[in-house]
This record gives C-alpha cells, sequence and structure tokens, in this order.
C-alpha cells in the first residue's frame, strides 16, 4: 500500500493520467518473459520525461517506497517484476530518439525508444547500430543497457555495453547524474557509465542514451549449414574461431527448435535435421568473398550435411527474423518454457552439447537448444508445465547439473539476460562470496534506502 | 497431459479454454503489430495484457469486470496478433469469445440489449429483412462508428466527431442479392462448379464487385450457384458475443451450402471468409465432425481459389496501370492468404504491381481511420496514406468491403486521386464481358 499522502504528492507532481491503480492494469504490469514470476504493483507510473522521473524518485526517497524500472518487460531474468510491491515506473512512453549527430557518429535516446526504431531511424541516415538482441522489435534501449543485451551480431560486433557512450541517470536520492559523453576517449574519474551497464535497474534509473553509431558493412553473405548431429555443429563453431574467421553471426537451432519455429514461419527449413548453423559474414567485398570460401572449406571438412546460400538480402533477413523467434516458438509446444543462457569457451561447445543431451536423457526432459554459438552462448530450453510439480522438479536439477560444469569449464551462468530474480541463487557460485559481499558496497554507495529495484541480483540468506 | 479445465470467473458456456491462455509466454512479439496498444501504450489494451486478464479471470484471481468488458470490445479483433505471435496464441479470438461472456456476466443497459436483440436476431439472418431494414445498423458496425461510439471515452474524443463520422457514410444500392442467377454458366472449358457466398454488405454496397466475381468465376470456366436462402455468415453476431445465434446460423448455411454438389464454396469477403472458416470451431459441440471439416476445407477466398486451380490468363485484357494492394486483416491475418491476391494481380497483363510499406497494417476496422478524430490516431492514419502514396500506383487494391469503404474514404479525404478497386474488379477490367 502507498500512503495517501505520498500518492497525493505524485498526482499533484505528475498528474492524475501518469498514475494506475486501477486492478487490471496493475495485475499486468507485473511480469515479464521470466516463466513462472508474477507480482503485483502498488502503483504504475508513466513518466513522459527526466523531470518526471526525478519527482518520482523523490517521492519515493521521502516515503521509502519500493521502485522497480520497467521497459518492455521482455526480460528473462525477472528484473522488472516488482517482487516487494511498491512502484513500477515505466519508461515506454519516453520514446524519442532526441539526435543522430552524423558528425560524431552518435544518436541520443530517451530510455524507452524501441531497439528496431533506433536501428531503423540510423539505417535510413546510412549508419548502423548494431546490437540486435532476438526481442528488438519490441525490446527498449534502456531494458537492453541494464541487461548489457547481446543478440544476433554479437560475435563479430559486440553488445550492448560497446555502443554506449553516454547515460543520464536518475539516483536514488533523487539526484542526476551524466556519465561519459560523445568524446571516443574519456578516463576522467570512475567509469561510472561502464558500473552502469548491466546493474539491472538497482543503481539508478536511465533516461537518457547515447550510443555509437558505425558506418554499415558494404555486404554480407548468409548460409545455412545442417548437420546430422549437434556435436559435429559444435566443432564447426570452434574450427571456424580458431581459423580467425569472425562471422558478424553464427546462430544455432537443434532440432526441436526447427522443428517449432518452421511450423510459425513456414520457409523451408530441414525438419529432420539435428541442428543447423546460421551464418553471416560481412564487411569489404573482398574480404567477404574470402572469408566465404574458407568458411565453405571448414563446413566441408568437419562434414555439414548440407551447405545453403541465401539467394539476397531479403532471404537472409528472413532466415535471421525467423531465428529471433526461437524462443516463442518454443513456446507452441508447451505451456511453460524454462530457459537459461549458459555461456562456456568457445572451444567447450561441443562438450556442452553433449552434457545437455545426456541430462537431458538423465532427467527425462524435453529440451530445445538454440542461441548465440559463435558467442559460446546457448539457450538449452526446457518444455515443461509449470504444474507439473515433478516436471518442474527434474527441470531445475538439469539446471544445477548443467551449471555446476559450466562453470567447472570457466563459463557464466548469464550471458545475457542478467541475474534478476531467477539467477539470484547462482551469481555466488560464480563469483564468489568476496565478489557479492563488494556489489552489495556498490549498491548501498549508490542506494543506501535500499529502494531500486531491491529483491534482485542479491539473494537475501536462505535463498 | 490431460488439459485441465479451469474456469474461474467465467461462465461455463464460452469461455476461452485455460490451455489457450496459458500458451502466452509474455514475449511481446506482439505489441507493436496491436494498432490499440500503438495507440495507447496500455498494456492491458495489448495482446498480452489481454490473455493475461483472461489468464487472471479464469485463475479467480479477477472478477470478469468492466474492464474485462471494455478490453474485449477496443479489441478490433484484427488478428494482428495472431500472425505476430510464434507460440501460437491467438488474443483476438480470446477476446472474442470473452464478448460472449460480457452477454451473460454484465447485464447490458435495456435499450442496447433490446436494440441488439432486433439488429442481430430477428433482421440479420435474414436476407430479406435485412436488405430493406437492416442498412443503418449493419453499416454503423462496419464503419466502425460503433466501435467509436463504445470506446469514446478511452479515445478521449471530442464532441464532434460524430459530424464527421457522417462523410464516412457511403452510397446504398439496390441490394444484388434477388438479381443474381441461381445458376450462371461457365465459359471455355469448364473446370468446375462452385457455390457463391454472397456477404450483406457485398450485396447492399458493393453489388459491382461481386458481380464482377461471379463474371470472372465464369470467364476461369466455373459454373456459379448462388443460393438465395444463404443468410448472413454470423460474422456480424460473433462480434457481438452472441455465440448462440452465429450457431443457429453456421448450422443453416452449413447445411445449405453442403447439400450442393460443388467443388468450392468461394466467397469474395474476407470477413465472411475468416467467418465461414470458424464455423467448424464454432459448431465444435455438433457430432458430424466429418461433414463441419469438408465444409471448412471447401471455403474458398476468391484469391485462394482461383491461385489453387491456376489463373487462365488467355483471353485476358491488359490493364495498363500501376497498381498497390493493401491486405485486410481478415485475409491474411485470420486466414493466412497473402501471397495469393499478389499472384492474381501480377498475373493480369500490364498490370505494374508495386509493393508498398506496411501493406498488412490494419487500415482501421476504425481505427485507423475512424480515428482520424483523434491526434495520436492521425499519424497512423497519415502512416497507412503515405504508405500508398510512396508506391505512386495509380489503383489501390483490397478485398474486403471494410477496408474498401475506410479506405475510399481515407483517400477522399486527404484529396489522393487512387480509386479503390477490389480485387476482382481488377480482374473485371482484364476479363471481357
Ligand atoms: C523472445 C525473446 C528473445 C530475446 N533475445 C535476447 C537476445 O538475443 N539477447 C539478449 O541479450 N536478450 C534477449 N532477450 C531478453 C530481453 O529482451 C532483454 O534483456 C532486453 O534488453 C530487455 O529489454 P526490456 O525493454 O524489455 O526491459 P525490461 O524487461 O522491462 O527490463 C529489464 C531490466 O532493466 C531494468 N530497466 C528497464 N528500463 C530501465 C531504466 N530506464 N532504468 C533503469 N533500469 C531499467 C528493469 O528494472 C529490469 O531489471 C530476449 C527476450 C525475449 C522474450
Ligand atoms: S501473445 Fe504471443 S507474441 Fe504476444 S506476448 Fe504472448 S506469446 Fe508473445
Ligand atoms: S486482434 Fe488486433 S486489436 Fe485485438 S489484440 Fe490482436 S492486434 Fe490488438
Amino acid at each position: 500500500m502507498i500512503a495517501q499522502d505520498a500518492m497525493q504528492q505524485l498526482e499533484q507532481a505528475l498528474g492524475k493520467e501518469k498514475l494506475v491503480t486501477a486492478r487490471e492494469d496493475l495485475l499486468v504490469l507485473g511480469y515479464d518473459s521470466t516463466p513462472g514470476l508474477h507480482a503485483t504493483p502498488d502503483l504504475v507510473v508513466y513518466p513522459t520525461c527526466t523531470e518526471d522521473v526525478v519527482k518520482v524518485v523523490e517521492v519515493a526517497r521521502d516515503f521509502n517506497i519500493p521502485l522497480t524500472p520497467r521497459g518492455s518487460a521482455t526480460g528473462l531474468s525477472g528484473g522488472s517484476i516488482p517482487i516487494n510491491g511498491g512502484i513500477v515506473i515505466c519508461l515506454n512512453k519516453m520514446n524519442r530518439i532526441l539526435e543522430i549527430d552524423e558528425e560524431n557518429l552518435t544518436a541520443t535516446c530517451e530510455a524507452g525508444v524501441v531497439t528496431l526504431d533506433l536501428f531503423n531511424a540510423v539505417a535510413e541516415k546510412g549508419l548502423f547500430y548494431p546490437p540486435d538482441p532476438g526481442s528488438q522489435k519490441i525490446s527498449t534501449l534502456a531494458g537492453n543497457v541494464m541487461e548489457d543485451a547481446g543478440g544476433l551480431r554479437g560475435l563479430k560486433y559486440g553488445v550492448t555495453r560497446d555502443y554506449v557512450m553516454a547515460l543520464t541517470c536518475v539516483l536514488a536520492d533523487g539526484s542526476m547524474i551524466s556519465t561519459g559523453g560523445k568524446s571516443v576517449k574519456d578516463v576522467a574519474g570512475y567509469a561510472f557509465k561502464d558500473l552502469l551497464v548491466g546493474s539491472e535497474g538497482t543503481l539508478g534509473i536511465v533516461t537518457e542514451i547515447t550510443v555509437k553509431l558505425i558506418p554499415p558493412p558494404q555486404t554480407k553473405q548468409t548460409f545455412l549449414a545442417y548437420f546430422d548431429n549437434i556435436r559435429t555443429a559444435g566443432e564447426a563453431v570452434s574450427k571456424i574461431i580458431a581459423a580467425k574467421i569472425i562471422p558478424s553471426t553464427m546462430e544455432i537451432m537443434d532440432k526441436a527448435t526447427i522443428n517449432c519455429v518452421e511450423d510459425y514461419v513456414g520457409i523451408g527449413l530441414p525438419r529432420q535435421m539435428a541442428a543447423l548453423l546460421l551464418i553471416e559474414v560481412d564487411g569489404h567485398p573482398a574480404v567477404v568473398a574470402e572469408e566465404a570460401e574458407a568458411l565453405k572449406a571448414i563446413l566441408d571438412e568437419v562434414k555439414a550435411a548440407e551447405v545453403h546460400q541465401a539467394k539476397d538480402a531479403q532471404d537472409a533477413m528472413k532466415l535471421a527474423e525467423a531465428r529471433r523467434t526461437a524462443l516463442s516458438a518454443l513456446a507452441r509446444v508447451s505451456p511453460t518454457t524454462l530457459l537459461e543462457d549458459a555461456t562456456v569457451p568457445r572451444s567447450k561447445l561441443a562438450d556442452t552439447f553433449t552434457l545437455i543431451e545426456q541430462l537431458t536423457e538423465k532427467y527425462q526432459l524435453t529440451v530445445g537448444t538454440f542461441g548465440h554459438a559463435g558467442d559460446g552462448n546457448l539457450h538449452p530450453t526446457v518444455l515443461c508445465d509449470e504444474r507439473n510439480e515433478d516436471e518442474m522438479k527434474r527441470a531445475h536439477a538439469f539446471y544445477d547439473e548443467l551449471y555446476e560444469q559450466v562453470l567447472a569449464w570457466g563459463g557464466t551462468v548469464s550471458g545475457e539476460h542478467g541475474i534478476g530474480i531467477a539467477k539470484k541463487g547462482y551469481l555466488a557460485k560464480q563469483i564468489g562470496s568476496g565478489g557479492v559481499e563488494v556489489m552489495r558496497r556498490i549498491k548501498s554507495a549508490f542506494d543506501p534506502q535500499g529502494i531500486m529495484n531491491p529483491g534482485k541480483i542479491f539473494a537475501n540468506e536462505g535463498e | 497431459m490431460a488439459a485441465q479445465q479451469t474456469c474461474g470467473n467465467f461462465t461455463i458456456l464460452d469461455a476461452p479454454e485455460y490451455e489457450d491462455v496459458l500458451q502466452c509466454m509474455r514475449c511481446g512479439f506482439c505489441l507493436p503489430t496491436c494498432p490499440t496498444f500503438v495507440l495507447t501504450g496500455r498494456e492491458r489494451s495489448s495482446p498480452r495484457g489481454r490473455v493475461a486478464l483472461a489468464r487472471a479471470v479464469s485463475e479467480g484471481k479477477l472478477d470478469f469486470n468492466q474492464a474485462m468488458k471494455e478490453e474485449a470490445f477496443f479489441c478490433l479483433d484484427c488478428r494482428a496478433c495472431t500472425t505476430a505471435c510464434p507460440s501460437g496464441v491467438k488474443a483476438g479470438e480470446v477476446m472474442e469469445v470473452c464478448r460472449a461472456q460480457v452477454h451473460q456476466q454484465i447485464p447490458a443497459p435495456k435499450w442496447q440489449g433490446a436494440l441488439r436483440n432486433l439488429v442481430l436476431k430477428k433482421m440479420v439472418p435474414n436476407p430479406g429483412l435485412m436488405e430493406t431494414s437492416m442498412v443503418p445498423a449493419r453499416l454503423y458496425q462496419k464503419l466502425g462508428i460503433q466501435w467509436l461510439v463504445r470506446n469514446s471515452k478511452i479515445l478521449k474524443l471530442g464532441p464532434t466527431w460524430i459530424d464527421k463520422a457522417e462523410g464516412m457514410l457511403p452510397e446504398l444500392h439496390r441490394p444484388l442479392r434477388p438479381q443474381l442467377p441461381d445458376l450462371s454458366l461457365a465459359q471455355g472449358e469448364k473446370r468446375g462448379t462452385v457455390a457463391f457466398f454472397l456477404g450483406c454488405v457485398m450485396t447492399l454496397l458493393y453489388p459491382e464487385v461481386s458481380r464482377q466475381t461471379v463474371k470472372v468465376l465464369n470467364h476461369q470456366g466455373f459454373d456459379v450457384i448462388t443460393p438465395k436462402e444463404q443468410k448472413c455468415c454470423g460474422a456480424p453476431h460473433l462480434t457481438e458475443g452472441d455465440r448462440e445465434t452465429t450457431r443457429e446460423i453456421a448450422a443453416f448455411n452449413l447445411d445449405l451450402f453442403l447439400d450442393l454438389d460443388v467443388d468450392a464454396i468461394v466467397t469474395d469477403c474476407a470477413g465472411c471468409g475468416a467467418a465461414l472458416k470458424e464455423y467448424e470451431e464454432i459448431l465444435a459441440e455438433r457430432k458430424d465432425h466429418e461433414r463441419l471439416s469438408l465444409f471448412h476445407q471447401k471455403i474458398k477466398d476468391i484469391s485462394e481459389f482461383l491461385c489453387e486451380r491456376g489463373i487462365r490468363t488467355e483471353g485476358l485484357k491488359p490493364v495498363d496501370k500501376s497498381v498497390t494492394y493493401h491486405e485486410p486483416c481478415h485475409l491474411c491475418h485470420a486466414q493466412g492468404i497473402s501471397k495469393q491476391p499478389r499472384e492474381l494481380i501480377k498475373a493480369i497483363p500490364g498490370v505494374d504491381f508495386r509493393e508498398m510499406k506496411e501493406a498488412s497494417w490494419c487500415c482501421g476496422s476504425a481505427a485507423t481511420f475512424s480515428l482520424k478524430f483523434t491526434d495520436e490516431s492521425q499519424k497512423i492514419l497519415d502512416r497507412k496514406l503515405e504508405n500508398v502514396r510512396k508506391t505512386e500506383a495509380e489503383i489501390l487494391v483490397t478485398a474486403n468491403p471494410g477496408c474498401h469503404l475506410q479506405l475510399a474514404w481515407g483517400l477522399r479525404e486527404a484529396n489522393m486521386p487512387q480509386p479503390v478497386l477490389h480485387i476482382t474488379e481488377l480482374l473485371g477490367l482484364a476479363t471481357p464481358d
């Protein structure tokens, strides 16, 4: 419950139309794309400018109300779910692109700009914003920044962090900081910008973002390679990397994923194959031609069952689009899709596939695996039913065992989806209690009252 | 696993299936394609939000309340979300089912109930009556004025919009149904026999279109039977949540058409086609499943049918025009027919086909065009018109009377020169009399 006084102050500061209190609205603003998680906020606010955000934070500070930022709620670790109630602050109406600076190759946007909208706007000016998470047609830039989202082009072009140049942020005490700028080099003071990227809304609320743009590649070639055996696909990836070819995209889908995606898109994907790799090389035409040849030679050598090349740009785009639907398409088959985000050093890919197969067998589950193979980032997804307790137990045992090995190989529990609520338990295992302790100290320096997205990242005792 | 029937705060009759709402994994892919979400930015007015509300009602966490009623009728039923959803969720259909719940659970104001009964129960199902007295009500609905009246509060419409809306009313014609012969014969080498399902709006507003449809079918080598007793397809009743009357009508039409010895049942109205293809589901409780699925298989939109059979191009006159195509929601989203109309257009000699951007973005079953009355919506309308303009095409083709009305009105308002033609009118231009 929000105190009457707090409500009144908010109403005065923002106006009634930016506040939402009806039960039916609150009910649908307490989930994201993470299965099984839901909480109901006490109040939702829709700021339309940075000043609005400051006012909301001030009231939250004065009345000690938890604040949970929300973009488009496509998060996969529960980051925008208000597990302690309080206020959800929705930034998706702050969606103006403020400037595209063609001299400095930067774009400045409000927090709620949709990723693909930015991509299209800069493309119209002959520029390129590479980070392209599967959810790009609806995810917000601030959501991307806060989760440090990767995408299909991560292998060559990097992730969101690599493009963030400046952030404007409202801190828990209502003060504002601007960190970074349009200069390509900047070593003045601590790198706050880098600390904020990937902080999952626990350090402050981002209101403005400046990103770096680059010239688009002159040309590209897109290939689909089919495999009778998923291990072989893993080997192909390791070999391509070892041959010092850096494709812009190298995505994998296993048989279950291929079939679900094909059910949706119907573009003739090979239903009987064990796996496919979607590979794209881009850049200068001469380099692309060379890399394409080398790539085909490796695929030949590892005995890929078939290799096809996309006819044209449109064909290539269809394939990438199809890959982006993988997770949602897997959800066709079962009521619940539990997805994970394991990432391993790329030389371990083939072993990881073998392990996933063994564990699937051991725990008697249906698993579809896809992911950014070139990054070593896999999304083994258990297709299950949250109403079946036994199955859920087996699913969790599956992940526990998988992660133990992934960490032993020097991998990470989250390549790109963040810790949020869903993976709090695993974090300490990976970074150790010392690491968590330093994080706690940083957190309390930014947010001594603990009102910024509480209940995320840090596990309470017993959790 | 056994499907668990949970009704929660839904009544048992005509409740959304729990499994259907559970299927949504909340990825949000549908959000940017939903006109009501784009317009309001409100989660509850998005497919994801609507399904979540239905789930909350199923799980007893929310009463079937006023907000559910609002969303059920604010949803345009445009089905863009069905196409956008990789998980196979059909938010539009869930809302359609919820409309039936509205009538069961929320008493309508008395006058409204009476009008509804008169309009939907007594008039529309009977072609004769409807043609004389139902014109205004049907139009009111088809043009989306009803949707506007209902949602004027959500949309924050000013007091003068209704005057402007009058400008949308089209000209009425003498109904075509009684004029069409029971049987009109194939020309050239005969390729088969089809039954023609003639929609209510087609017969009244676009008799010329349906005349062309018959002419084209004949010229393509098909005998066309038009049963005079056929009733409205049921879409208006379904849209209003009156599933009971829909079932009665569906049963009548199904038996009438299946008793004919025809290869296919063809319609030139995308809205009717979508509704007819839903009979199987609407009548699912009947035991004769084979008959239901046979009926489903026979229903063909005119483009779908001609493409399947292959268009005969010999004898077609060239049409030297540039043409662009707007996809009706009820064709591309509800029936998945998207390639076929384009193939037909391209098959006409002389036509220069120009693809427009966002061809499948809803033209408005009221939303975009009617919404011209709000500031935000002006943007959506402009977006569609701008996409048409950019093609510099001389003719805009579509395949559904609802879109036809909206587009013709919108182009006129914007002083744009393109005429709107139904796809069979374009084919008609190429077909010798
Ligand atoms: C089908 C599907 C595919 C996906 N594919 C990918 C992929 O390829 N790569 C990838 O990395 N991720 C992927 N994701 C995950 C998700 O889309 C990303 O994490 C995305 O960045 C989230 O953006 P959002 O706007 O939805 O943020 P939300 O989910 O709303 O929020 C995410 C986090 O950011 C915080 N936050 C949001 N806005 C602000 C703000 N203004 N200030 C401070 N904190 C804020 C929230 O509190 C939360 O902790 C996918 C998700 C889905 C459903
Ligand atoms: S309806 Fe489909 S597209 Fe929309 S959120 Fe649910 S699963 Fe995703
Ligand atoms: S049918 Fe149309 S209006 Fe209704 S939820 Fe789907 S996309 Fe939105």
